[in-house]
């Protein structure tokens, strides 16, 4: 083998170490620092040791067991994330499928129309959409009402998932949707037995993403909830550094527990996300 | 078991149209096929048919009913589609019963038709295969199959061998004959391939620029084609034609042309002096002792049969020249030959028209 590692061989090899290696040091160090805070105890944690003398999983004992002030509501927050998340996947999913299947495969009138407002979206940050959201889920009375966050994310996701979803569906061919109505199928079969089951790499594609973003996103949910029993567990993070003292290696240990489901959910769908994200890419 | 019929058929798109009036019957149990080159309209007559198009004007009729504003499941038609358009995500069992399954059929029914279209199409062994584990002819089967399970009052093929290699076009090609034989279903087959309308149809319809060229048995239009289109788009090698002009002389007829005299037979019009196109076909030009003095320009020997390549005439009016003949030749290219033509086999075309004459 040695021998075919030509010098061209060699050049390409180290071309990518000389790539992979800073990205790899730039994605692992904040994570190592993250797992170091965790299993510090809380004199040791900035000590500027590689790896503590005494590691020690006190820390998550404290966070299970809501020990600590900034701990008090922790399973109430975590249900509150994964309560939120949860929704605004699958609202997201519902609205996004629907409008791609009646755009793409039903030939919609007006659907052109829609795809250049959902794109049209995008050229307004988010953030900047923050105060009129408030103002809006305060008319409609949802202010610290957990329905505001989760239609505030379905709206910021909604239109990105179209998008997806459309390209991905126009990759199926047209010719299933004739047979399907030749063969007796009416647009709500059509789109149940045929169109779902043809789509699911890029709905758990979708479907993942729009979940994330619920999961992590922070601006929203500090802005739309206040109550300690109502925020989600990033905002309640975020309440750690509101004291000159913050407990950071409680922080670290709560932000890696945090870290855990989309990391989980990532690998379990990661086949579906490479290839669900890029399908929509480029139109072939 | 149905009879159809287009009445004054006509499609556009936006201010394009591409199917001019067009008016045919179709027999109860007949096999027709569409047939032109691409672009010609006979795939949007079959999807009007079908009802996956709008009629743009005129009545499309099954069973004397017109079906025009019937949704596709409302016109009991199956279809065959070029692609196949097999569900992937289903084994070939649920492809063939998914039809039946949407209209709440019996479930020992559904298997007992799907058994049995199986048993005809030899597909038993492969029922609970997805469709990307079968190969081109395979899913083909399963297309076929899918639209017999539904029984349906009319076959439509919509290009359906092109997918397949040549091989595996040919041994299809009796297969949808046979199958047609056995169920007597009245058959609408599209297809661009003249030799598969020449095998499979009983009646085939020439289709040009979305009009009717001619209608009529494979060897009708084979043997005295309407115009000078058919003539050059029905078999294969293609028909010899060539440019000339009409001389009556006394009782015969003939045409001069490429410095010659071609002999003419059975004529019912044409004028002496009219131009018109002589058209020979390979088959019917044969080598004699004495006639037409031709070039060989190439030999092709296929075995059964030789295919010659003459040239006709010198300078600018030369012109090239198929002979097919059974059995082999010792001609030689470079060496001239002769050729013997029976008039009666000859067909002549009006010089402005192409109609036939």
């Amino acid at each position: 083998m040695s021998k075919g590692l030509t010098l061209k061989k060699v050049s390409t090899e180290a071309k990518l170490l000389l790539i992979g290696i800073p990205v790899f040091l730039w994605t692992i160090i904040p994570v190592y620092h993250l797992v170091l805070f965790a299993i510090s105890g809380r004199d040791e944690a900035t000590s500027g040791h590689l790896w503590p003398k005494n590691p020690t999983l006190q820390n998550f004992d404290f966070v299970f067991n809501q020990k600590h002030f900034y701990l008090d509501h922790f399973w109430v927050q975590m249900g509150n994330s994964v309560l939120i998340a949860g929704a605004v996947g699958a609202i997201t999913l519902f609205v996004a499928t629907s409008a791609a299947f009646a755009i793409s495969r039903l030939k919609l009138a007006g659907g052109r129309w829609v795809m250049n407002l959902a794109l049209f979206t995008y050229f307004i940050p988010a953030a900047f959409l923050a105060v009129p959201m408030y103002k809006t889920m305060g008319n409609y009375g949802l202010l610290n009402n957990q329905w505001s966050l989760i239609l505030a994310m379905v709206t910021i996701a909604s239109p990105y998932c179209i998008w997806v979803l459309k390209q991905a569906s126009d990759k199926l061919p047209w010719e299933l949707d004739e047979a399907a109505r030749m063969d007796g199928a009416t647009p709500l079969q059509l789109f149940r037995l045929v169109y779902l089951p043809l789509m699911v790499p890029s709905l758990v594609a979708v479907g993942t993403y729009s979940l994330l973003l619920a999961w992590n996103e922070y601006l929203y949910a500090f802005l739309l909830l206040s109550n300690d029993n109502k925020v989600t567990l990033a905002v309640a993070l975020g309440h750690f550094l509101s004291a000159d003292d913050s407990p950071w290696e409680l922080l670290m240990a709560t932000g890696l527990i945090y870290a855990l489901p989309p990391a989980a959910i990532y690998y379990a769908f990661k086949r579906y996300m490479v290839g669900g994200l890029t399908a929509g890419a480029v139109k072939s | 078991m149905a009879t159809v019929s287009f009445r004054k058929i006509e499609k556009a798109y936006g201010p394009v149209k591409v199917i001019h009036g067009i008016g045919f019957d179709i027999a109860d149990g007949e096999f027709v096929v569409l047939v032109g080159p691409s672009g010609c309209g006979k795939s949007t007559l079959l999807r009007m048919l079908a009802g996956l198009e709008e009629i743009t004007g005129g009545e499309i009729l099954i069973d004397d009913k017109v079906v025009n504003d019937l949704e596709s499941k409302d016109r009991d038609i199956a279809m065959v589609f070029q692609s196949y358009a097999l569900y992937p995500h289903m084994t070939v069992r649920d492809n063939m019963a998914f039809s039946l399954k949407l209209r709440k059929a019996d479930a020992k029914l559904t298997a007992e038709r799907v058994e049995n279209a199986a048993r005809i199409l030899n597909l038993g062994a492969l029922l609970d295969r997805y469709p990307k584990e079968l190969s081109g002819g395979q899913r083909q089967r399963v297309a076929m199959g899918r639209a017999i399970v539904r029984d349906p009052k009319v076959f439509l093929f919509d290009e359906p061998l092109s997918n397949l290699d040549a091989k595996l076009r040919v041994a299809m090609r009796a297969e949808i004959k046979a199958l047609h034989q056995r169920l007597k279903t009245t058959t609408v087959y599209v297809t661009h391939d003249q030799i598969e309308a020449m095998t499979m149809a009983d009646r085939i319809v020439v289709m040009h620029d979305g009009i009717i060229e001619q209608i009529g048995t494979p060897l009708e239009l084979y043997d005295r084609p309407g115009n000078l289109f058919v003539a050059q788009f029905i078999g294969s090698p293609a028909m010899n034609v060539f440019e000339g002009v009409l001389q009556r002389e006394g009782g015969v007829m003939s045409v001069s042309a490429l410095g010659a005299l071609w002999p003419v037979a059975g004529l019912s019009g044409g004028s002496h002096g009219q131009k018109v196109h002589y058209g020979i076909r390979p088959g019917d030009l044969t080598l004699a002792d004495a006639g037409i003095a031709a070039e060989v320009v190439v030999v092709e020997p296929t075995g059964a049969e030789t295919e010659l390549l003459l040239q006709v005439g010198s300078g600018a009016t030369a012109q090239q020249l198929i002979l097919v003949m059974h059995g082999r030749t010792d001609a030689q290219p470079g060496q001239t030959v002769h050729l013997a033509i029976d008039g009666a086999m000859a067909h002549v075309f009006d010089g402005q028209g192409g109609q036939r004459l």
